[in-house]
Parts: structure tokens; sequence; C-alpha cells
């Protein structure tokens, strides 16, 4: 069972194979989306988004869940919180 | 004697342009109507608009008539697009028209969504259409010193070394009207970094650093209050600014969209290393329309243009074309007086060697000749 199972993520956003910036945008584009409490999940290939998608959650003031590395890819799961 | 295979090209932009006349000379005009559909009257080199608001260049020498820019034996088409058919290989366009092909490549472009952010609309400025750019250059005449803010409002956008190209002229600008002492420069970029690329962004911040420009990093922009005269991003960060330049929100057209082409922020998803979209092997994508992990910019049209029109013209001669699109991009961005540097780099690479030259300068500030007399003919 994955984290994200776990807590259920509202919204898993897979962008393996795309490059930085894309996966931080994806993860951008749908927090703009998501309402409040929501759990977002993002699935990237770019060992880039491990480094910048937790500092841009921390910014934004919202929840890193966590950071999770799967077979070939990592899983970061955040909360709207804000 | 084979039929003639009909070759349609989405747009008339520097992508769809390029791209029809490359094919052209690669194939005979008995064997192949290409055919590119679009509905501008002028064409502008946009990238002279980090120019034209300073008076370095005159616009006029920017602009082309379109229809005089494709090489005999295209069909140029003065339409609109309203829908694209892939599963019946037919488009149709605003005059009641169809078009079947045989291979359709579709480069429409993007555009702007000024409505993503509230406040955008009546205050913010940018250089990215040649109207925007000369009201840019009007509010310049008249500032008198204060705070800029410039940017990015969210990625991707189109030229991403633009708004830093802006920002190094802008700087020697204010230092020539002798008001730079009584103005702050502040760049805002989405990132936590001022540029896409790593080892890049370390060089612009260096020179930013030398040049007084204070940088909000991770900024993408929510809002921006007229009133209060300040530019909120999602971040939750606020940035006061007596003259906001804002490159504004991008998208992907709305016939993608309405064609069902479109993946996310309605721009298409092709196949990096072929540029065909999804498993069709006769619609591909190219230019800013892409969904493509690399700069939305001419240079990218360029080199995508050159791979697809060798491919297309393999294929319609019968023969299999197996060689890959890399992402190779060559782009000289400029870095401020009289400097200019060229990064070469594709999807796997980015750029080694980066150091600025008088050589480059001079490079970026004939591109405008070089770009109509020779890129969009198809001939370098």
């Amino acid at each position: 069972m994955t984290m994200s199972e776990e807590i259920k993520a509202t919204k898993v956003i897979d962008a393996r194979g795309s490059f930085c910036p894309g996966p931080l945008m994806e993860l951008i584009r749908a927090y703009k989306e998501a309402k409040t409490g929501d759990v977002i999940s993002v699935y990237s290939t770019d060992n880039g988004t491990k480094k910048d998608a937790p500092v841009w959650i921390k910014k934004s003031g919202n929840e890193l869940v966590g950071i999770f590395d799967r077979e070939g890819y990592i899983e970061i799961v955040m909360k709207k919180t804000r | 004697m084979l039929p003639v295979k009909n070759v349609v090209i989405l747009g008339d932009g520097a992508a769809g342009t390029i791209m029809a006349n490359k094919l052209r000379m690669l194939t005979d005009v008995k064997e192949t109507r290409i055919s590119v559909v679009g509905n501008s009257t002028k064409h502008y080199f946009k990238p002279d608009g980090v120019h034209i608001p300073f008076k370095l260049k005159r616009y006029q020498n920017s602009v082309k008539p379109t229809r005089f820019l494709f090489n005999y034996g295209v069909e140029y088409i003065h339409d609109e697009v309203i829908l694209i058919d892939v599963p019946h290989r037919t488009v149709q366009l605003k005059s009641g028209k169809g078009l079947s092909y045989d291979y359709l490549i579709i480069a429409t472009g993007d555009r702007f969504d000024y409505n993503e952010i509230p406040g955008y609309i009546g205050e913010a400025k940018h250089f990215y259409d040649l109207p925007h750019t000369l009201e840019l250059g009007n509010s310049l005449d008249s500032f008198k010193g204060g705070k800029i803010v410039i940017g990015p409002s969210s990625i991707p956008y189109q030229c991403p070394p633009a708004p830093y190209e802006f920002t190094f002229l802008l700087d020697q600008y204010l230092r020539g009207r002798g008001i730079r002492d009584k103005t702050e420069i502040h760049y805002i970029f989405p990132l936590n970094r001022v540029f896409t690329m790593q080892n890049v962004s370390d060089f612009i911040e260096k020179l930013f650093e030398e040049r007084d420009i204070i940088t909000h990093t991770l900024f993408n922009v929510e809002s921006v209050n007229g009133l209060n005269k300040n530019v909120t991003s999602i971040e939750g960060e606020s940035v006061s600014y007596d003259l906001l330049i804002l490159v504004p929100p991008h998208k992907g057209q709305t016939v993608i969209t309405k064609s069902e082409l479109a993946g996310p922020g309605g721009y298409i998803d092709v196949d990096r290393h072929k540029l065909n979209y999804k498993d069709y092997d006769d619609v591909f994508a190219i230019g800013d329309a892409t969904n493509l992990p690399i700069s939305k910019a001419g240079a990218t049209a360029h080199f995508e243009s050159e791979y697809l029109a060798n491919r297309l013209a393999h294929e319609l001669s019968g023969n299999v074309y197996d060689e890959d699109y890399n992402g190779e991009i060559a782009c000289t961005t400029i870095t401020g007086a009289g400097r200019a540097m060229t990064l070469y780099f594709s999807y796997e690479r980015p750029p080694r060697a980066i150091f600025q030259s008088k050589m480059d300068y001079l490079l970026k500030w004939t591109s405008a000749d070089t770009y109509f007399s020779a890129m969009l003919r198809g001939i370098m």
C-alpha cells in the first residue's frame, strides 16, 4: 500500500517522463484547482522534483505529507492547508 | 505516377512558416501539396520586443506581411481552423471550407490567458506582442523613478530568457537616463531560482547582484491589485510596484481543446523524439503548441522543423527515417550592454559553456534580418 492510498489522495498527478520544472508546475496547477484539505500526490522521474517540490510546498504554507521512493520514480504527497 | 500527397500545416507563425518552406525545398511540387492555414496579416519577430520599448530598434523593421513569407509552391490559406478531426483526417475552417490531409502538422502556437490573474488587465504591462510592447515603451518614457517589478507570472511562457534579457536592458536604459539610482528593480520568478536551468540561473543571479537587481523566487502570481499597486503570489508574498511588467499566463489554443487534442494547459501531448501526436503517424505538432519539456521559442520551432521536414521528406518519397529529435536547441540571449551568450542544450544535456561575448550580441542584434531572410525561408 502506498502512502497516498493510506491518506487517500484527492488528486494524483502522473508527471513521470516530464523534466524539471514540469512536475512542479503540474503540482502548482493542481494546487490552484484544489480545495483546502485536499491531498495531492505527484509522481516524478526527475530528481530535481525531490528538491524543488518540498521547497515550494513549505514556501506556500502547505503541508508536506511525505516523499516516497517508488520503483523507478518518486512520489511526493502534499496537503493543501491554505 | 503516385497520387499527390496533401500536407496541411496549421499556423502561420514561426513554426508553421519554417516548416512549410523547409519541406517545400525537400519535396517535389508535383508529388506533394503543401498548404498552410493561418489568419495573421503581419508576421512579427517577437524577440525584438526586448529592444523596441527602449527605442533600440524600430518596430517597423520587425514586421513583414505574412503572405510574402512563403516560398514558391506553398499554398497559403488565409483562414482560421475551428476544428481538427484527427480520426477522419480533416480540418474545418471558419469560412466553412474543409481540408483533408495525408499529413497534418499542428503549429497553432499558444495564447495569453489574462483572465487567470485577477487585476492583470489594464494594470500590468508586457512585451510579448507588438501592441503591448509599444504601450510599455510609452510607460517607460513617462517613468521618472520608483519601483519596477518584472518577471513571468507562471511557467510555461514563450522565450524563457526574455524576462531576464529585458531586465538587463531596463537596467542599462535607466542608467542611461540617469534615474537608476531612483529606481528599484525587483525580479520575480516562479521557481526557487531565477531561471529554469540551474547553471544558467546561477550565472544570471550573479549578474543581477552586480546590477543591484532584487530577486523574489518561488513567486507564482495569483493577483494584481491596481488600487494598492501590489502583486501577490499564490505562495503568499506581496510586492508593491510603481510599474508592473508581467509576462501573462500562457495556455494552448482553444481549438486544440475543442478538438479534444489537449493535455494539461491546453498543450498537445507529442512524442518527444518523433514529434507525432499519440499513436498517430500522420499527425505532428511543433512549436509552442506542444507540451515538450523545452523552451517555447522560435529557436525550438526552427530545430523541430529541421527534424520534421527531413523526416516527412523521407516518408513522402517512400523511405524510412529512423533518426530521433533530441531536443537540441541553440539560443542567443542578451546579458547586458553589448553582451550576450549563446546557450546550446537538449533534453538530456543542459548548457555547458556559459560565457558572454560581443560577438553573440552582434548575432542577437542582427537576428531579425537573419530570421526573415534565411531562417523563415528554410535555408538555414
